[in-house]
């Protein structure tokens, strides 16, 4: 659902080419955004990551994906793991002292303006006091984990933005890439002074109703009601007793399109050079294909599921599985998969080897994933 | 103020934009051909009739929204006629709908306390 006005929720809509007689129109259908998509897909990650006991950050497990998009959002990567805790913050003492130094002189900048500020003041000391105790502690980790919050922003905001820890961008991805699987798969912005971009190993496609179908999908606005309990003091007819409300839902036989790179899984963006072991990213790249196995086969997609779950089903599913980049044929056209089988057998004249199989009438959609996943296995790519 | 035919629709659509839902004008002045103008204006007025409805009425009997502690007065909703005409002109000259979207993200010759006409 996309955006609502007063009491109307509306459903997404796109504008969408069609024929008829010969000429073009265009007509609104309803449509699913790739985001909603991917944040689903990125969700059934999360599980299927930690049940296989890979690593995810806090944020992610929380469904959160604010990915490590600033200093103060990376930070919490430097303490979760004891090794990268270790390797960067082992002159613990140096960088307190110079970070004490550092917040020292910018409180003393406070009190010197004209205007004080005394929240941000009070806000400086508290950090002072925090990197004062934290030299102080017998098992400095241990300190910082039971003040997340707090060594997040000192640390995000001072240690790393002021350049106290010498932080290149490919130690900061392998740090990141380390400490979370969504972000390995699913990529990341960080804004910090050297922006680090990592490009998402999946990609997904806008769910839109197939060409066949299109100028029969229909959104429809359903009336609903919210009632409040009132107590017998209160007049009747008061507005508050009941509110109606309009929500749109949509009905089409939708297509959309996930690709899946395996081998950007667990690899540097920067240097192109595996980041993990050889073992690890085997099991980074099945929870991956998991993920997107569990997001197909529960329906865990799309908004609103708790009152609009979908009434249907999955008709129709095509995998491909090849060395280099290939795409299928968008399922919006009614003959995608005899396209895609001829596309294939091209590639197959130029010697390259591919794989793949169709779900219809014969095979359902979990029988087709699990052939390809068992191809993968044989293949050795986990 | 605003001297074309359509100062209703402009007036409506100024609106949005002060309460920062740019994406009707957007839609409005980018479209490529009169469908998208015609989708948009159709959710825009839905949208403006439930925004009005259930905004509060101050004691000289205008409607208004308040929005990060601004008050923002609300229009009055344009009329069939205009609305008729506008689509219309539209069909004929794509400009139309590009011009009306200008003209709502431009700030008002004369001050309009009301936003229009109640």
């Amino acid at each position: 659902m996309v955006e609502t006005a007063g009491n109307y929720g509306k459903h997404r809509r796109v504008p969408y080419l069609v024929e008829e007689d010969g000429k073009l129109k265009t007509v609104y259908v309803p449509a699913m955004s790739g985001e909603s998509l991917a944040h689903a897909y990125q969700e059934h990650l999360v599980r299927e990551a930690l049940s296989a006991g890979l690593p995810v950050c806090d944020d992610c497990q929380r469904g959160e994906f604010y990915k490590s998009m600033d200093e103060v959002h990376f930070a919490p990567k430097l303490f979760n793991r004891e090794e990268v805790f270790e390797s960067v913050l082992a002159n613990l003492s140096e960088v307190v002292d110079i970070t004490i130094s550092v917040l020292s002189s910018e409180i003393e900048k406070e009190r010197n303006k004209k205007k004080q500020n005394e929240d941000k003041i009070k806000e400086l000391e508290k950090f002072r006091g925090f990197m004062e105790n934290l030299v102080k502690s017998e098992k400095p980790r241990d300190y910082i984990l039971k003040n997340l919050s707090l060594a997040s922003q000192v640390f995000g905001n001072y240690v790393i933005k002021k350049g106290i820890l010498d932080l290149p961008p490919v130690k900061i991805e392998d740090i990141i890439v380390k400490s979370c699987v969504v972000e390995d798969v699913g990529g990341f912005l960080y804004t910090g002074s050297a922006p680090i971009r990592r490009s998402s190993a999946f990609q997904v496609s806008y769910a839109l109703p197939v060409k066949s179908v299109a100028l029969f999908a229909t959104s429809e606005p359903q009336l609903h009601a919210r009632h409040a309990q009132m107590d017998a003091s209160s007049k009747k007819g008061n507005a508050s007793e009941q509110m109606i409300y309009y929500v749109e839902t949509g009905t089409a036989l939708y297509g959309f399109t996930f690709n899946l790179d395996l081998d950007a899984i667990g690899v540097s963006a920067i240097t192109s050079k595996p980041i993990l072991d050889e073992n690890e990213i085997k099991k980074r790249r099945e929870a991956s294909l998991k993920a997107l196995f569990r997001m197909l086969s529960s329906s865990q997609f799309g908004a609103k599921l708790s009152r609009f779950f979908p009434v249907g089903g999955i008709t129709e599913l095509i995998v491909a599985v090849t060395d280099h980049p290939f795409v299928v044929t968008s399922p919006i056209y009614d003959d995608y998969i005899e396209k895609t089988q001829r596309r294939l057998k091209v590639l197959k004249s130029f010697g390259e080897e591919s794989f793949l199989v169709v779900a219809g009438e014969e095979k359902v959609p979990e029988e087709a994933l699990k052939e390809a996943i068992d191809y993968l296995h044989e293949k050795e790519a986990f | 103020m605003v001297k074309t035919e359509y100062e209703g629709i402009v007036k409506m659509l100024r609106f949005f934009v002060q309460t920062k839902n740019f994406s009707y004008v957007d839609r409005i002045g980018n479209a490529l051909n009169p469908e998208p103008v015609e989708v948009a204006l159709l959710e825009a007025l839905r949208a403006f009739r439930s925004i009005r409805e259930s905004a509060s009425i101050e004691g000289d009997g205008r409607r208004y929204v308040e929005k990060d502690g601004n008050k923002i007065p609300m229009p009055g909703i344009p009329s069939d006629e205009e609305v008729k005409i506008f689509l219309d002109d539209v069909r004929s000259d794509m400009g139309v709908a590009k011009l009306v979207a200008t003209l709502a993200l431009a700030y008002p010759s004369k001050k309009e306390n009301s936003g229009g006409d109640e």
